[in-house]
């Protein structure tokens, strides 16, 4: 049987091939021979004789949005294994508690109508909006019903959720031209296009420590499986957790989405397809999610560019519809599992 | 001379909504024995468990584990003393058996002492106690009502607990698994608060207590407390003993109280004549 | 040289047709953009969406009938500041239509359909022509282009500078100040062929070139021009290649296609607007000098970036100014490779 080592070892050499994939696949076709000596020449001065435009491209474009296809990938899928297992819901994922809907607003907010003067940027402006819809979700949830009480944090995630893509959508209406909505419903569907490297510099430092949270406490998240008091009566401080937990997925997502836009189904699908493979156990969850997502999100990129020549598709809507048939598939499969 | 209290509660009280689902509850419980909880539906017997076990907060009053008070301690060290079998835990994840048990040691991990040999030990024991061998390879959906409560309490014995709190678990169980669920339980060294529907059941316990709309009308050994007078009052009943020729135990022989709580009063119109004595 | 003769040969033309202009005959029926307008008399209140109309009504001579004024991209033309002044603005995007309709106007002169089309932002044409107000749709916006796919809309053919001639005929005839009109078509029409006499037509190549109008964020994909609208045929006329094959009006188009089709010029717009950073011209040259890729590009390196105002990429008169700055900048540089 693999050793934890092996297992290790195989999942880092996944990763590195796929987001080598995600390089050397793109809008305009670059020569493999070409992307490696690109990869050389930054990173160890290997001295190649390049046009400074592809290696640019290859360095500054490529390469970055892969490392954030990885970290979002990871991140999202992460926090839709936590939501799942706190929330004890198959549905949950990590815009149930209203981030995305809020990231949508504050984006919407800074870019239609000019909020922030200029001096707030378009992700800045998503992640305080991502928070606040996340802290109004809180406040409702508390206020109604038992502290730590799962069914209740779902229906004010619901509530909240609604309420702010419908601020979302009045805002659009109202303000946009038609440029301006078209600007911005790509970025709501998620677009990798403008990352470099200082997004590559927050996202995948934020991705790893919350992957790293989580799996400090998976034991912790195990004890859920059989309800909130289960997990009490074996000794897990619950409310701490949950609020651990959920904070740090909360504070995930928001980053995530305020940086490529809301892309969906990675956080919903990407842990079933884990559960179904390696079981319930989130010791392995956890990474494999990771993982999964990684490799998924850089495949859903590279599709986006490259499905319709000349033209770039919003990767939420590669995702989906790469997304549902998969989740069809698995709750066929875990059907004929019982 | 009593042996130590391991668990005591004293002028405890819960109240959700302005109901008052427990009043005044003072117990003690006493180590190594194995203690009842009876009282007809709605008497508070789930809630008073949860409440020693911790799960739920008293409105007034406290719960003391070995002399210490409930909210002091953390919740950790609470599971390490204490394990509960609620009476409804169900998840949707396909977990296998033995994994499903294994949650039992949560309490006694930690990065500086994962799972061992050991920790695999007390997992396979604790399914042979329960007679669930056979199942630790099957997945959770696959089994039956009986057989999943059975592995709620293989879990709860993975736990090591010196405590043992159990919400009415034979409920889903057929009669050969009920008498041998008891026996076990029965047989641990540990102490037990076992919270029965079944009044027969309920007489092997050492002693009982009856709670009757969230007070604690009688404690004591289950002879002394199950009188035909408290069947009737609390339980609205007739019952009688009767002592088994084929090994001389005492049980219980009960009828429905056609005399009981809500039968017809009589009125002359305006007062009542005969009011029904509960 | 020939370049004088056919200015003078325009210029003659306009003279002499000046002579034959026809005063409007009222009432007046004419066909624009699948509706049938009819005039009794010049209107004498009119409202416009759109700078392009408005700035068209100016070079007309007709500030004095015009009562409101929306949808600006950028300052009004210095030549027609002072009458502009004197006219309330309604708004600098688009209107309420009770804004409009409170104005009582007689036309209301649109530039794009977007605005006043079948998913009007203002409203539909029906409801203004219920009220008995005309809409005058430039036929810029309508003729050949379908607006309903592609979010400004697809040309369906390349852009024609006869839809121009034709507004502005048609408003002349609806105001009736045909003289005028056919002056301003005479000075446009001279205009446009200094701009296409004054390109040297000695390269070896063709040139090729990018229109870069804004981004939604400055580091994504940017809003360029498509092949077959106003900016590709100013490039065109002037023997430059558009660099991007769609047909949309505006599509978006990666920088790493941009860079590796490595445009010889690139013309980028300025705006008063400030929906997107990138709207900023500075904002958008400072992007360009120091992104990693685009740096790189031939453009960049040799400072052949040409900024023009928004209002000259788009079909309005100022698209001749347009044409001939284009031109004069593109003879400024040494194009040997």
């Amino acid at each position: 049987m693999m050793t934890t080592l092996v297992r290790t070892l195989l999942a880092c050499a996944t990763l590195l091939i796929t987001v080598i994939l995600g390089v050397s696949i793109g809008e305009t076709a670059i020569e493999p021979s070409v992307v490696f000596q690109a990869l050389a020449n930054k990173l160890w001065a290997a001295g190649h004789v390049l046009d400074p435009i592809d290696e640019g491209i290859v360095w500054n474009y490529r390469l970055p949005r892969a490392l954030v296809a990885a970290a979002c990938g990871a991140g999202l899928a992460t926090c839709g294994v936590i939501l799942q297992s706190l929330l004890r819901n198959p549905l949950a994922d990590p815009y149930l508690l209203g981030i995305s809907a809020g990231a949508s607003t504050g984006a919407v907010l800074v870019a239609l109508l000019g909020v922030g003067a200029g001096m707030v940027s378009l992700s800045a402006g998503a992640f305080l909006g991502a928070v606040t819809a996340f802290a109004l979700v809180m406040v409702l949830a508390r206020a109604s019903g038992p502290p730590s009480g799962t069914g209740q944090i779902i229906l004010a995630g619901i509530a909240g959720s609604q309420l702010f893509n419908a601020l979302t959508a009045f805002l659009i209406t109202k303000s946009a031209s038609s440029e301006q909505a078209r600007g911005i419903m790509f970025w709501l569907l998620g677009n990798l296009s403008g990352v470099r490297w200082p997004a590559v510099w927050l996202t995948v430092p934020v991705a790893v420590a919350g992957l790293a949270v989580c799996l400090w406490h998976r034991r912790a998240l195990d004890a859920f499986t059989f309800g909130v008091d289960s997990a009490a009566a074996l000794g897990v401080p619950v409310r701490q957790v949950q609020c651990v937990l959920i904070g740090c997925a909360a504070l995930v997502t928001a980053v995530m989405v305020s940086i490529v836009g809301s892309i969906g189904f990675v956080g919903l699908v990407i842990p079933h397809a884990a559960r179904l493979l390696l079981g319930t156990g989130h010791a392995r969850l956890l990474p494999a999610s990771a993982l999964g997502g990684a490799v998924f999100l850089i495949a859903a990129d590279v599709l986006s560019r490259t499905l319709i020549k000349g033209q770039v598709i919003p990767v939420g809507v590669i995702t989906a519809l790469v997304g549902a048939p998969v989740f069809a598939m698995i709750l066929i499969g875990r059907r004929n599992a019982r | 001379m009593s042996a130590p209290s391991v668990l005591n509660c004293c002028d405890l009280n819960f109240r959700v909504r302005d109901v008052e689902l427990l009043s005044d509850i003072c117990l003690e419980v006493h180590q190594g024995e194995t203690l009842g909880i009876v009282g007809p539906n709605g008497s508070g017997k789930s809630t008073l468990l949860k409440l020693l076990a911790g799960l739920r907060t008293p409105t007034a009053g406290e719960v003391r584990l070995a002399g210490r008070r409930l909210d002091e301690l953390s919740r950790r060290s609470i599971a390490q003393h204490l394990a509960v079998v609620e009476q409804q835990a169900d998840t949707d994840d396909s977990i296998k058996v033995f994994d499903a048990v294994a949650l039992g040691r949560i309490p006694w991990l930690s990065a500086l002492s994962p799972w061992s040999d050991a920790d695999d030990a007390m997992v396979r024991q604790a399914l042979h106690d329960v007679d669930a061998t056979h199942l630790q390879a099957r997945r959770w959906c696959n089994l039956s009502g009986g057989e999943r409560q059975r592995v709620h309490i293989a879990r709860a014995l993975a736990q090591r607990p010196r405590i043992l709190l159990l919400d009415e678990p034979t409920n889903h169980l057929d009669i050969q698994h009920q008498l041998s669920i008891l026996q076990v339980v029965q047989a641990l060294p540990v102490t037990t608060l076992i919270a029965l529907h079944d009044l027969n059941q309920a007489l092997t316990c050492d002693r009982l207590a009856v709670l009757e709309r969230g007070r604690l009308v009688a404690l004591g050994k289950p002879l002394e407390v199950l009188t035909p007078q408290r069947l009737r009052d609390t339980f609205g009943v007739q019952g009688h003993y009767l002592t088994d020729p084929f090994d001389g135990a005492r049980i219980l022989r009960l009828r429905s109280d056609t005399k009981g709580p809500g039968r017809i009063v009589q009125t002359d119109g305006r007062n009542i004549l005969k009011e029904p004595a509960c | 040289m020939r370049l004088h003769r056919v200015v003078t040969l325009i210029t003659a033309l306009g003279l002499c047709s000046q002579a034959q202009a026809t005063p409007t005959q009222y009432p007046l029926t004419l066909e624009n953009c699948g509706s049938s307008l009819t005039f009794q008399h010049a209107p004498a209140r009119t409202v416009t969406i759109g700078q392009a109309g408005t700035e068209m009504l100016y070079a007309l001579g007709l500030a004095d009938k015009v009562v409101g004024t929306s949808l600006w991209f950028n300052e009004v033309d210095g030549k027609y500041k002072a009458q502009n002044d004197q006219v309330g603005r309604l708004a600098d995007n688009e209107p309420s239509f009770e804004a409009v309709i409170g104005k009582r106007p007689e036309l209301v002169a649109v530039e794009l359909e977007w605005m006043v089309g079948p998913q009007g932002a203002v409203g539909t044409r029906e409801q203004f022509h219920e009220l008995n107000i005309p809409t005058y749709l430039m036929p810029s916006d309508c003729e050949a282009k379908d607006n309903r796919v592609g979010a400004d809309g697809t040309r369906l053919e390349p852009f024609r500078i006869d839809s121009m001639y034709k507004s502005i005929s048609q408003l002349a005839e609806i105001f009736d100040v045909q003289v005028r009109g056919q002056q301003l078509e005479a000075e446009l029409k001279a205009s446009l062929a200094r701009s296409i006499a004054a390109v040297q037509k000695n390269q070896l190549q063709p040139p090729s070139a990018l229109v870069w109008f804004s981004s939604a964020q400055i580091d994504m994909d940017p809003y360029v021009a498509g092949h077959k609208g106003v900016p590709d045929f100013m490039l065109k006329t002037l023997g430059v290649k558009n660099v991007v094959q769609s047909d949309e009006e505006w599509p978006t188009v990666g920088w790493e296609t941009i860079a590796r089709a490595n445009p010889t010029f690139l013309v980028i717009a300025r705006m008063d607007r400030r929906r997107f950073p990138a709207d900023d011209y500075q904002k958008k040259l400072a992007f360009l000098r120091s992104d990693p890729v685009t740096r790189n590009m031939d453009a960049v390196k040799h400072g052949r970036i040409i900024i023009l105002d928004a209002m000259a990429m788009q079909a309005s008169v100022r698209m001749f100014e347009g044409l001939e700055q284009l031109a004069q900048a593109i003879n400024g540089y040494d194009l040997s490779p």
